[in-house]
C-alpha cells in the first residue's frame, strides 16, 4: 500500500530550488509547516537559499539531511532526468508540480519510480497536503481545512474552488492529493484508494475528475473490487466538452466513445459512487452526509 | 494533436509507411493535379464516423470528384464543420485488418491491437469473439514487434505476414512522433502480402512539440487548420471555441474549473462562448496574453457580456487587476459589460482597482453569474 501522509517532520528537499518557482514555494511551504531540510541544483552553485542548504545532487542531499520526499520544482524537458535523481537517491515521495512533460517520458518515470517501490505524484498537479500539517507543492491555504474528507483530483482550480466551498461549509480535508491532469501519471485515483481505506482520518472520499482517459472507470471498478466502505462521492468537468480537442489538460481529450462523461458518470454510480452535478450539488451532497457523521 | 487523416498520412509516408498517393483540397474550388484514379474523396476533421455520416465517397470520374469535394465539405460531421478533403488512391482488390499502437496509461506501456478483420470501428470489431488480439508491451519498438509476432502466430498468411511487418514498421513513427495513439483501420493486405494503411488516426503528445521538428513544422504550415494547439504553441494558453453563437466570453484560469463553469453555465441555460485556461501564473506582468484573449473572444459575433473567473492560488490579484484592465483598454472593439470574481491572494486590491474603473468583483461565483444574466437580460430588453 502506497502510503502518502505527511508531517511536520517529514524531511523533504526540493528540487530546483534556486529558480524563481522553486524558491517561492519553499517559503510558501516552510511557512505553512513543511519541513524542508535541503535543495538540489545541478548548476547554480548556491550554497543556500534562505538558509536551506543547496546540493547538486539529491543523492548528496538525502546523505546529508535523510531527506525522503522532493518537491520538483525543474522544467518539463528536465523532469524526467530529476525524477531519476531523486529515485536513484532513495527518495520515497516525489511530487512534481511542473506542467507539460511529455507522455513517452512520463512512462518512462512512472515506470522506474514503481521498480524502486517510490510513490510519485504528477505531474500538472498543485500537489498534495496534510491540512494543518504540511504541503508539497502549492495548494492554496485558503481551501485547506484539516477535516475528515479525503480529496483527490485531476484539476488544480477545480479542487480549490471545490475545497474552499467545503471549508466555507466548516467541512475540513484528511490527505489531499493532487494526482493531476496529464494522461500519464505517477499515481492515479484507484492506486491511492488502499491508503484512503486504511486512513483513520479518513471517512469519506472526493474525487474531482475530468472527461478524457479511463481512470474514473478504473476508480469505481477498485471501488468494487475492494469493497471500499466509506462513502464516495465525485465531481467530474467537462460534461459539455468537444470531441477531439484537449481541454487545457493534455489528458482531457475525448475520442470516439472514449473518455466520455456519461461512461464515467455510468461507472461511478454502479459503484455506488454519489456523482454530483455540479459544485453546490457536491457541497450539498457532502454536507449532508457531513451533518449526519458528526451529531451520530 | 489529434491529426487530420491526410497530416497523419503524409508524416506516415515520410516515415516509410505506405499510403495510397493522395492530395488536400481545402477551399474546394479548382481541384489540385490528381493521381491516376479511381479514388476515394474523404472529409477532413477531428472525429470518427465519417463513412457513416457520408463524409466518404468513392469516385471514378475528375467531374464526381469534384462534385463529392464540394458535397463533402459543406457538410457539418457530429457538429463540426469539415476542413477539407483529402482526394485519394483507390486501393484495388484487398482485405481490411485492423492495427493499433495506444499509450496505456495505467500500465506505463503501449496497448497493441491486431485484428484480421477491418474497416468498422473497433468497439464493433470487439463485439465479436476472438477477432481482436491485444497486448500490453514494454514502450520500446523491439517489445512491440515480439508483441505483434506473437498476437499474429495463429492468422492465416497473407494476413500474418503483412500484419507482423506492419507491426514493426508502425512502432517506428509511433516512437519518433511521440505519439500517444496510431490507428491503422482499415490497413489493406493484398494477396501478395503487401500492405497499405487505408486510414491512419494519430493522436500526438503536445507536450513533446519542443523536440518534435516535423510536427512543429507541420503546424507551423497548417496553423489554421489545428488552431487551439497553434494558439497554445504560441501564447501559452489553452482557447477553444465551445459554442460560436455563445454570448458569454469566458476569461478563466484553470484547466478543471474552466470546464465545470462551462458545464454549470449551459445546465443553467445559458451560451458561453469559448474554454479558456489562461495560466495568470505565467502573465509574468505583462498584458499581452489578456489582449490576444480578448481579441479572440471580440470575434464571436453575439458576444453581451465577459465573465473573469480566476481562483488564485499564487497569482496576486492586485496584479492581475492591473493587467486585465490594460488589457481591457488595448482591445477597444470589445464594448460588453465585464464581470469579475476573483478570490484568493491581493484580492482587496483587486476590489478596489477594478472597482475604480466601473467593473463589480465578487468573490463568489453564484453572484458573479447572477450578475451575468443581469446583463443578458437588460441586452434582451
Amino acid at each position: 500500500m502506497m502510503d502518502v501522509r505527511i508531517d511536520r517532520s517529514t524531511r523533504v528537499l526540493v528540487q530546483g530550488i534556486t529558480g524563481r518557482a522553486g524558491r517561492q514555494h519553499t517559503k510558501l511551504m516552510r511557512e505553512y509547516g513543511t519541513h524542508i531540510v535541503a535543495g538540489v541544483s545541478p548548476t547554480a552553485g548556491a550554497s543556500d537559499v534562505d538558509g536551506v542548504p543547496v546540493f547538486s545532487d539529491c543523492g548528496a542531499a538525502v546523505a546529508a539531511t535523510g531527506a525522503t520526499a522532493s518537491v520538483l520544482f525543474v522544467g518539463a524537458m528536465q523532469l524526467l532526468d530529476a525524477i531519476r535523481d531523486a529515485v536513484e537517491a532513495g527518495i520515497k515521495l516525489i511530487v512534481t508540480p511542473t506542467e507539460g512533460m511529455p507522455v513517452h517520458d512520463a512512462l518512462a518515470a512512472r515506470r522506474l519510480t514503481r521498480a524502486a517501490g517510490a510513490i510519485w505524484i504528477g505531474a500538472s498537479t498543485p500537489g498534495m497536503a496534510v491540512p494543518g500539517a504540511a504541503k508539497l507543492g502549492f495548494l492554496p491555504s485558503s481551501a485547506l481545512l484539516p477535516g475528515p474528507l479525503g480529496i483527490m483530483s485531476k484539476s488544480g482550480t477545480l479542487s480549490y474552488e471545490a475545497g474552499y466551498r467545503l471549508a466555507q461549509h466548516g467541512i475540513g480535508a484528511s490527505v489531499w492529493i493532487g494526482v493531476g491532469g496529464d494522461p500519464v501519471k505517477g499515481t492515479r485515483f484507484g492506486e491511492l484508494l488502499p491508503f484512503y481505506a486504511q486512513d483513520t482520518q479518513t471517512k469519506a472520499l472526493l474525487i474531482i475528475g475530468e472527461i478524457g482517459g479511463n481512470e474514473e472507470e478504473e476508480f469505481a471498478a477498485t471501488v468494487a473490487t475492494l469493497r471500499f466502505a466509506k462513502p464516495v462521492f465525485a465531481l467530474i468537468a467537462g460534461k459539455s466538452s468537444p470531441e477531439g480537442v484537449s481541454m487545457g489538460h493534455a489528458g482531457a481529450l475525448v475520442h470516439g466513445s472514449h473518455g466520455g462523461y456519461a461512461a464515467k458518470q455510468a461507472a461511478l454510480e454502479r459503484a455506488g459512487i454519489r456523482v454530483c452535478a455540479s459544485l453546490d450539488d457536491m457541497a450539498a451532497a457532502v454536507g449532508h452526509w457531513h451533518a449526519g457523521n458528526t451529531t451520530n | 494533436m489529434y491529426l487530420f487523416e491526410h497530416d497523419a498520412k503524409e508524416l506516415l509516408a515520410a516515415a516509410g509507411i505506405p499510403t495510397p498517393a493522395g492530395v488536400l483540397v481545402e477551399d474546394g474550388g479548382v481541384l489540385p493535379s490528381l493521381p491516376p484514379g479511381p479514388w476515394v474523396v474523404k472529409a477532413q476533421l477531428a472525429v470518427g464516423g465519417r463513412g457513416k455520416a457520408g463524409g466518404i465517397r468513392k469516385t471514378a470520374t475528375l467531374d464526381d470528384a469534384r462534385s463529392a469535394v464540394a458535397d463533402i465539405s459543406r457538410k457539418l460531421i457530429r457538429e463540426l464543420p469539415v476542413r477539407g478533403c483529402r482526394i485519394e488512391q483507390q486501393i484495388g482488390s484487398a482485405r481490411e485488418t485492423y492495427l493499433s499502437l495506444m499509450v496505456d496509461a495505467a500500465a506505463a506501456g503501449v496497448r497493441v491491437l491486431v485484428a484480421p478483420q477491418g474497416g468498422v470501428d473497433i468497439e464493433t470489431l470487439s463485439t465479436q469473439p476472438g477477432i481482436v488480439h491485444s497486448m500490453l508491451c514494454d514502450p520500446t519498438p523491439a517489445a512491440i514487434s515480439a508483441g505483434v509476432r506473437s498476437l499474429c502466430a495463429n492468422l492465416a498468411e497473407p494476413v500474418r505476414g503483412a500484419l507482423i511487418n506492419a507491426g514493426e514498421a508502425l512502432a517506428r513513427p509511433f516512437f519518433a512522433y511521440e505519439c500517444t495513439l496510431l490507428e491503422i483501420n482499415p490497413l489493406f493486405v493484398r494477396a501478395d502480402g503487401s500492405w497499405v494503411a487505408g486510414d491512419a488516426k494519430m493522436i500526438t503528445d503536445d507536450n513533446a512539440l519542443e523536440r518534435q521538428p516535423a510536427l512543429r513544422a507541420l503546424l507551423a504550415a497548417r496553423a489554421h487548420a489545428y488552431t487551439e494547439v497553434a494558439l497554445k504553441a504560441e501564447h501559452g494558453c489553452d482557447y477553444v471555441v465551445v459554442d460560436s453563437a455563445g454570448d458569454i466570453g469566458l476569461l478563466t484560469t484553470g484547466a478543471g474549473l474552466s470546464m465545470m463553469l462551462i458545464d454549470e453555465l449551459r445546465a443553467a441555460g445559458l451560451k458561453p462562448y469559448n474554454f479558456l485556461d489562461v495560466r495568470t501564473g505565467g502573465l509574468r506582468g505583462d498584458p499581452a496574453r489578456l489582449v490576444h484573449v480578448l481579441n479572440w473572444i471580440a470575434e464571436g459575433s453575439h458576444i453581451k457580456v465577459i465573465l473573469v473567473n480566476v481562483f488564485a492560488g499564487i497569482t496576486d490579484l492586485g496584479e492581475f487587476s492591473r493587467l486585465l484592465l490594460a488589457a481591457i483598454a488595448r482591445a477597444p472593439q470589445l464594448k460588453v459589460p465585464v464581470v469579475a470574481r476573483l478570490i484568493g491572494n491581493g484580492i482587496e486590491t483587486a476590489q478596489q482597482v477594478l472597482g475604480d474603473a466601473g467593473i463589480a468583483v465578487e468573490t463568489e461565483l453564484e453572484a458573479a453569474v447572477v450578475r451575468v444574466k443581469r446583463h443578458l437580460a437588460e441586452q434582451r430588453a
